[in-house]
């Protein structure tokens, strides 16, 4: 019984998650293609990141090796 | 073990998801006549065309390969007018002014065609961006291009030219 029940739990929310998913047509991607989708797209984001690192002495505290010397 | 009332929900959510895939083999051959709005607002019915070779260049402005397209199908235009070739580049973009701010870039004297809802790159089948298709004068789909890269122009431009060199 509690086995059933779960099974119909999991059922329902699998198929709620994958009622979600949706075919994009090639010609409907031009929101996904906007340059702001894109990660970092935005350069001044990269300028920011290095001017804190340099000035805090927290070169490596975004996931990039360097060695707070602000010359990566 | 995975039990089966955690396995079984998992298939059908994973079947669920997986989406239906294209049939390989369903290759359209007669180009579906679909009615087309140019930028001068003039309709185009494609069925009209028939007995000319219709190079039709699915684009859009946010397709980055498309900026390398479009002048070389403006070309081929050029080319190939006098000699019956009609091309017809339909935008796909859903807001015209971004097709505008991209047509007011790139020079162009072919027929410019808006297809907002993607009604007639549905009908066409179009899976790439940029696609091209290149119909015979018999009205059939003779050839089909996904993408675009440098090489590419040569092809169309030896299968205009044997295209043309056909009789109806």
């Amino acid at each position: 019984m509690m086995r059933t029940r779960l099974a119909l739990v999991l059922a329902v929310f699998t198929g709620l998650a994958a009622a979600g998913c949706a075919t994009v047509q090639p010609w409907q991607r031009g929101l996904l293609a906007d340059s702001c989708m894109i990660f970092d797209a935005n350069s001044a984001t990269a300028y920011m990141t290095h001017w804190q690192e340099s000035r805090e002495g927290s070169m490596g505290g975004f996931g990039v090796q360097g060695g707070g010397c602000g010359c990566k | 073990m995975m039990p089966r009332f955690v396995l079984m929900p998992l298939v059908l959510a994973l079947l669920a998801i997986t989406p239906a895939p294209a049939a390989a083999k369903d290759v359209l051959k007669v180009a579906p006549d679909v009615t087309l709005t140019t930028v001068a607002g003039q309709q185009v019915h494609l069925a009209s065309l028939k007995g000319k070779v219709v190079l039709l260049d699915f684009w859009a402005s946010w397709c980055i390969p498309c900026r390398k397209s479009f002048p070389e199908i403006e070309a081929l235009h050029h080319e190939f007018e006098s000699q019956g070739l009609v091309v017809l580049a339909v935008n796909v973009d859903e807001e015209q002014r971004n097709a505008d701010q991209f047509l007011a870039k790139y020079a162009h004297t072919m027929t410019i065609a808006l297809d907002p809802k993607g009604a007639a790159a549905e009908a066409f089948k179009v899976n790439a961006m940029p696609s091209t298709m290149i119909v015979g004068r018999s009205g059939h789909i003779r050839y089909t291009h996904k993408g675009y890269t440098d090489k590419v122009i040569a092809k169309f431009r030896a299968q205009v030219l044997e295209l043309l060199a056909e009789a109806e």
